[in-house]
């Protein structure tokens, strides 16, 4: 039966099913990694990522996203593939994927694959396809663009790193952020058994890194980092819960990202919440996205931003704002001494603009006009800094009056409702008027 | 009286005035105006400009030498941009260079206006040519050929050449810049080159290849299925994906 379909299916169909089944997959990142051609082969890959359209919804479509089978011996619940559903299954064959892949690439659609899969009869067998696809595509096709593949919780280790040397990127989804929300809807897979991989790709690249050390030309283990993704809302956890795991895998497991993804319900089931009228939580991925910023970029730490009495972000205001609010005591900040890190802290001040701060005032003392024009959000950090002693207006520092204007003053959302943008890191995204803390990419 | 010189838009157009602006008018007011776009003012001197690429390449290695090798990206990116006055802008940021005790520091100097003109100028530039790094689309012609169309508003083809030589050697590809009528061609194994004054032989290039239709139907399929509709944006998309692109982008075509 099985056999029957796949054959009669069109390459049309199958990519059809087989994206549709990867959509929910945010990591479509082409970043991390640069290398130039070597003039034998097709591709190469820049550092900070090319997106090459953008769908519907708005998100960028930098990779070919797809699952290589859709076919799945697990039954996890919030998954439109799990084995329980009635839906139709098929598979890629290593070829097809590649000649999709390189056809895709010679006319600029695409900046690589993103290569996922459901699990096939065992993981070990659906590593070893995921092998074979790649092994290909290196080293018949020659294609030297970027590769994001999923490891598969499960599968030998052997296979896990002989995958990792023909990949950019490497990502084992956590799926949940607790363990608990692991066994309620995912009874097949478990905490430990996602970790595991995580941990042995963490291990390769640190050894890796040694190697090159010793000789240029050892081969790359991952060179882009692994990633990893949260499905958030469809468990009862708190965004402070969340976080904590987040900073967990940054500190303790070297990822390069950790990604969020609104639970978009698909499955009728009586576990999963009932979002009926309600939409997606994207206001709340964008939160997360926030404070995910302010962990890797900001030196902030989950526990400042969030503690078990206040467990979720508030809605109105961003992370930032929050802290600082809650922190008058350290404000305000003097422009002219203050340190790059506590700068950072200033709601109004991002990366850019702290440093651009610190270059600023080694030739003279800056006044609130300078600030103005280095890309410093002067509405928001206003109650917050004085340039050589004095605030720009007459404000109290008092947390009622500061978030009675704060809250006047419109947060730049990102376009729409209250969707995120998804728009990759580039080289040449406009410095001015950033908002700290409020650009999510 | 004021000089004014006259040259083609091109680099080795403006190259070739800058050179002989600062030959003979380094320490006066001179003007640079673009052929076919000049505006007669009065009490003006207009001279012809004698292009070549002698001069050309003598004024980049000044530039290169003398304001660093980022103040020479600036000012290339600068002048390839539509905006008339660039020329003008070019020269007095050189005359500014001349002021400051370090010279390699001009951009730097954004208090100036013809200086935050020509880094504005080159910033929107090199934002265009990246802009189409990512929306170019290939056609694949009979035998073989990648071909592409794109009507940008600076002369962008120079700054996306290295990129698509260094992804595609092995291919030979062509992108037609339809506003100002430049050829970037690709040959396989060899270095990309400009070409100008050729026809664009419409029929040629609507003669696709075999498989080209299905590649194409097969990509716009792979585009629609990969949208959440759940989470559909359309102003989202217009942010990052602006309109005046989508006409050259097969996913947009019907």
């Amino acid at each position: 039966m099985k056999d029957r379909i796949q054959t009669e299916m069109t390459l049309y169909e199958k990519l059809e099913i087989l994206s549709d089944a990867a959509k929910y997959d945010v990591a479509c990142t082409s970043s991390g990694v640069d290398r130039k051609g070597d003039g034998t082969g097709m591709g190469n890959c820049s550092r900070a990522g090319i997106c090459h359209s953008f769908s519907a919804d708005g998100r960028c479509i930098s990779l070919l996203k797809i699952l290589f089978t859709n076919e799945c011996i697990y039954d996890c619940r919030y998954c439109v593939n799990r084995s329980s559903n009635d839906v139709v299954r098929t598979s890629f064959t290593p070829d097809e994927v590649c000649t999709l892949t390189m056809e895709f690439y010679r006319r600029n659609y695409i900046e690589g694959l993103f290569l996922s899969s459901g699990v096939l009869k065992s993981p070990d067998y659906t590593m070893e396809l995921l092998y074979a696809t790649l092994y290909r595509l290196r080293h018949v096709c020659n294609f030297q663009g970027y590769i994001h593949v999923k490891a598969i919780p499960g599968a030998d280790q052997r296979l896990i790193q002989m995958t990792g040397y023909l990949a950019d990127r490497m990502s084992v989804n956590m799926e949940l952020p607790t363990a608990e929300g692991l066994r309620l809807l995912a009874p097949h897979k478990s905490r430990e058994n996602i970790l595991a991989p995580m941990r042995f790709v963490q291990e390769k690249s640190r050894e890796n890194r040694q190697e090159i050390a010793l000789y240029r030309s050892a081969p790359r283990f991952v060179p882009a980092g692994q990633s990893t993704q949260m499905i958030i809302g469809a468990t009862p956890e708190t965004d402070y819960q969340i976080l904590n795991v987040a900073e967990a895998l940054y500190k303790k497991f070297d990822l390069k990202r950790v990604f969020y993804s609104a639970f978009v319900p698909v499955n009728r089931d009586l576990a999963l919440p009932d979002l009926t009228g309600k939409g997606p939580p994207l206001l709340r991925e964008h939160r997360l996205y926030q404070a995910d910023w302010l962990l890797r970029f900001y030196h902030f730490e989950a526990a400042e931003l969030l503690d078990e009495k206040n467990p979720n972000f508030n809605v109105l205001l961003d992370p930032k704002c929050c802290w600082a609010l809650n922190h008058l005591e350290v404000f305000p900040v003097e422009i002219n001494r203050a340190d790059y890190r506590l700068l950072l802290r200033v709601p109004g001040i991002g990366c850019k603009s702290a440093s651009r701060i610190v270059k600023a005032r080694r030739m003279g003392s800056l006044g609130f006009e300078d600030l103005k024009k280095m890309g410093v959000v002067l509405k928001r950090a206003l109650y917050f800094i004085t340039c050589s002693g004095r605030m720009m207006y007459r404000t109290k520092l008092e947390q009622d009056y500061i978030t009675r204007n704060l809250l006047n003053t419109k947060e730049r959302l990102p376009e729409g409702a209250d969707g995120m943008t998804y728009r990759q890191l580039s080289l040449f995204d406009d410095a001015g008027g950033i908002p700290a803390g409020g650009d999510v990419k | 009286m004021k000089q004014i010189y006259i040259c083609s838009d091109t680099i080795t157009g403006i190259y070739s005035a800058l050179y002989d602006a600062w030959k003979e008018n380094r320490d006066k007011e001179a003007g640079i105006e673009l052929r076919g776009k000049t505006q007669q003012q009065l009490f003006c001197e207009y001279t012809v400009v004698e292009e070549n690429g002698e001069k050309a390449f003598q004024l980049e290695r000044m530039v290169k030498r003398y304001l660093g090798y980022n103040a020479y990206w600036d000012i290339y990116h600068a002048l390839l941009s539509d905006d008339e006055q660039k020329g003008e802008a070019v020269f007095r940021t050189m005359q500014e260079a001349r002021k400051i005790q370090d010279s390699r520091r001009i951009m730097d100097h954004l208090g100036n206006p013809d200086v935050a003109k020509v880094f504005q100028l080159s910033r929107s530039v090199s934002n265009e040519a990246h802009l189409y790094q990512e929306f170019i689309r290939f056609r694949e012609l009979e035998g073989g050929l990648l071909f592409s169309e794109i009507s940008p508003k600076a002369q962008v083809l120079t700054c996306i050449a290295e990129h698509f030589a260094d992804r595609f050697p092995l291919e030979n590809w062509m992108i037609y810049d339809k506003t100002h009528q430049v050829f970037l061609v690709h040959r396989e194994r060899e270095k990309w080159r400009l070409v100008w004054g050729q026809e664009l032989d419409k029929q040629a290039a609507a003669r696709i290849s075999k498989e080209e239709k299905e590649y194409e139907t097969l990509w716009k399929g792979f585009f629609d299925s990969i949208a959440i509709q759940e989470r559909k944006n359309d102003r989202l998309q217009k942010t990052h994906l602006p309109l005046r692109y989508r006409a050259e982008m097969t996913e947009f075509s019907d």
